[in-house]
């Protein structure tokens, strides 16, 4: 039963509600349906679909399949509509495009018989397999997109094949994205665990200083820190010459456009989302507890190991986890210093909304990528000790 | 926060959200869109501005990056903010098939005053632009001059920049194995073609370094992170004017034309057509070459012996040198070699 205070306590929360089903929840649908949606063929020729659903599918379908598709296809390049369609099914097999661009200009040639017209035109479309292609698409969904993220291909005959080896890329793409994440994790924790126990040990006026260096470059553009990274580390950059002038090198050294670029550019962009959590909690551990082990005979390492990491656990869950996170869909940073065997998930997902348009391709790969990642935290979580959702402090 | 600047914040995002609302309703002006750089900054006074001064039409212009993205989500959207936008062919050609530029008003805008090919359903032809291989001479005396000398890594050490992305590298590559030009496209239209692309890209992949954006080439020549660089030769012009000494190998020119274009659904869309058909003048043109050095679409600019004299570097002074970058090949094949780039390079 609804109180009073139930409807309060429900109007508060609304807002929160929204915000979470409009900028989040919504996005994530349209890309989850964007990654099989299949409309192009519907929308575009919708007789010839009715026609080729008609068909049985055996041998070529009847004259007035082909008579539509002539139609219909001439009358989308009229309208500038065709370019969507003929972008699909290029996509399925190359070479489609111009196929279908060839059989809309024609279209004064083409005629009654109109099968015999058309493949006089193109035997391609004598193929049976081309018209199963088409029949295929004809469905509301479709799983290329998804295959094809996975280096997954359909075949003519419409079954799933391992995609050419010169098309596969993707898994070792996915592969990569990980390990370097999961390294630029593993050097965060590293590097950041000493400096947040530090800063937690620290007066509270040398604390705030040390803060403040953490949070300066915190504050700073993402775009900055990585084009300082691209300064500093090029050819004829200052770290060069300083390896030049203390006589360590003898030419300078390539740094720039490799992954070393990459890890040191992205552990030094992530550093404080571990430092930042490792020192909230490390500012709530009681030094008590150390005294108390020490008290009772426990060597140094062993006070750490038994009583001071664990209760820090949470911190570095929590800690690793945002950098993990965060690094799994990093793109800038790869972009700029890294070359082009560094690049991750996300540089593909850009490629394919920004260069070839290519939406379900971007969407099927931003799908993959969040559920990798969901599987990987979730396995984590029941890997790693301390790593509990209650745990989780900021 | 203080009471009083909380509520000065609120005012002022009140009269911001007014000021905002009231401008969207008032009529649009002009929105002119290109790539920026120096030739957006001198076309501002000769072509966009000379055009608001002859017909008082306010004009502003503002910069992409040539990514369609954006301009495809406006006219998704109904939203569209951009009038004349200026585009490569091969975006050119498939963004008119996708109806996301409107259908060239030739009543309005003269067919015959641009050069050959300078034309399509969608678009007028701006200028032209080329890529071609320099070297600091500076540095090195005699450098690769053709493109199988590129890839003598013997004779001419040092790493090399090219484009990334299969336009024009994969040519590139295809020439150095020997292709002549005029098979270029016959040969790369073959999946044994491409292979043999790929396969000599493969002979200098680790001496490769990749350029994305066209100010690359000549800030990696110019700091001697590579030795040599395909880039744009408006840019390598520039540069030369600026003190570098970078030959321009003419005989390794692969060029193509930029087109003016209205994008679909702008409401300024007859404006549009009418500013095209003033900005691809020669006048115009002409004055804009006083400031810098273009390579117009425009015939009668083009043959102009005062503006060949004053720019060294235009183009169509030497297109019987270069390669046409072929578009209807990259519309029918760009989707399929990009990803087939993509990875092999990313490998």
């Amino acid at each position: 039963m609804m109180t009073r205070n139930n409807l309060f306590a429900g109007a508060l929360v609304a807002p929160l509600f929204l915000l979470v089903v409009a900028s989040f929840i919504v996005p994530l649908l349209i890309t989850l349906y964007t990654a099989v949606n299949n409309p192009e063929v519907r929308a575009t020729l919708p007789h010839t679909t009715a026609a080729v659903r008609a068909w049985d599918g055996v041998g070529l379908p009847p004259d007035d399949a082909f008579a539509a598709i002539a139609r219909e296809l001439a009358e989308a390049q009229e309208a500038q509509a065709i370019g969507q369609l003929s972008r699909r099914l290029n996509f399925e097999q190359t070479g489609l495009r111009a196929l279908l661009l060839k059989t809309a200009r024609a279209k004064d040639r083409l005629g009654p018989p109109w099968r015999d017209t058309m493949i006089e035109l193109d035997p391609r479309w004598g193929d049976p397999e081309l018209w199963q292609l088409i029949r295929r698409n004809t469905s509301t969904l479709t799983p290329l997109f998804m295959l094809r993220s996975l280096d997954f291909t359909i075949t003519t005959d419409g079954s799933i094949a391992q995609a050419p080896k010169e098309d596969t890329v993707f898994r070792s793409l996915f592969v990569r994205t990980f390990e370097i994440s999961f390294w630029v994790t593993v050097l965060c924790v590293l590097l950041g665990y000493p400096v947040a126990y530090t800063i937690s040990t620290l007066s509270q006026r040398w604390a705030n200083i040390a803060m403040a260096l953490v949070l300066v470059p915190f504050w700073t553009s993402i775009l900055v820190r990585t084009t300082a990274w691209f300064i500093l580390l090029q050819r004829e950059g200052p770290v060069n010459a300083l390896l030049q002038a203390m006589h360590i090198t003898d030419a300078p050294i390539t740094m720039i456009f490799t992954r070393f670029a990459v890890y040191v550019a992205m552990v030094h962009v992530l550093l404080p989302f571990v430092i930042l959590p490792l020192y909230s909690v490390m500012k709530g551990i009681d030094p008590v507890y150390m005294r108390a082990a020490a008290s009772l005979g426990a060597p140094v390492w062993k006070r750490f190991l038994r009583v001071y990491l664990p209760m820090t656990m949470p911190g570095v869950t929590a800690g690793a986890l945002m950098v993990f996170m965060l690094a799994v869909g990093f793109y800038i940073t790869p972009a700029l210093v890294g070359g082009p065997d560094d690049q991750m998930v996300s540089h593909f997902i850009a490629f394919y909304t920004n260069n070839t348009i290519n939406w379900g391709m971007a969407a099927a790969l931003a799908t993959l990528l969040l559920l990798a990642t969901g599987i990987l935290v979730v396995m984590a979580r029941l890997i790693v000790p301390g790593f509990r959702a209650g745990n989780l402090k900021l | 926060m203080h009471q009083s600047k909380l509520k000065s914040i609120a005012m002022t995002s009140l009269v911001t959200a007014a000021l905002v609302g009231a401008n969207a309703v008032a009529a649009r002006d002009l929105m002119v869109v290109g790539f920026g750089g120096g030739f957006q900054d001198n076309a501002r006074t000769a072509l966009f501005q000379g055009y608001a001064k002859a017909t008082n039409q306010k004009v502003l212009d503002d910069v992409y990056n040539g990514e369609m993205a954006k301009v495809y989500s406006m006219v998704k959207a109904g939203d569209v903010t951009y009038d004349v936008i200026m585009v490569e062919a091969p975006e050119l050609v498939r963004g008119c098939e996708d109806g996301v530029f409107e259908k060239m008003d030739w009543s309005v805008v003269k067919k015959d005053k641009f050069i050959p090919g300078g034309t399509s359903v969608c678009g007028a032809g701006a200028v032209l632009w080329g890529v071609s291989l320099f070297y600091d001479s500076t540095k090195i005396k005699d450098g690769p001059d053709t493109y199988p000398k590129l890839w003598d890594l013997k004779t001419f050490p040092g790493k090399r920049s090219l484009r990334f992305g299969p336009k024009m590298t994969m040519e590139i590559a295809l020439m150095a194995d020997g292709v002549a030009p005029a098979d270029v496209y016959k040969v790369l239209a073959t999946p044994a073609g491409q292979k043999r692309a790929f396969d000599k890209l493969d002979q200098i992949k680790p001496q490769i370094v990749w350029w994305k954006s066209g100010t690359q080439p000549v800030q990696l020549v110019g700091s001697g992170e590579v030795a040599y660089a395909v880039g744009y030769t408006g840019r390598v012009v520039r540069a030369n004017e600026g003190g570098a000494k970078y030959p321009l190998l003419w005989k390794t020119l692969l060029y193509s034309v930029d087109s003016w274009a209205v994008v679909k659904g702008s409401p300024n869309a007859k404006e549009g057509m009418k500013m095209i058909e003033w900005i691809t003048d020669s006048k115009p043109l002409l004055a804009l070459a006083e400031t810098w050095a273009v390579s117009p679409a425009n015939a009668e600019a083009a043959a102009n012996p005062k503006l060949r004299e004053k720019n060294p570097g235009m183009l169509s002074a030497h297109v019987n040198d270069g390669l046409f970058i072929n578009t209807e090949f990259w519309v029918a094949n760009g989707d399929d070699l990009e990803a087939k780039f993509n990875a092999w390079a990313t490998k």
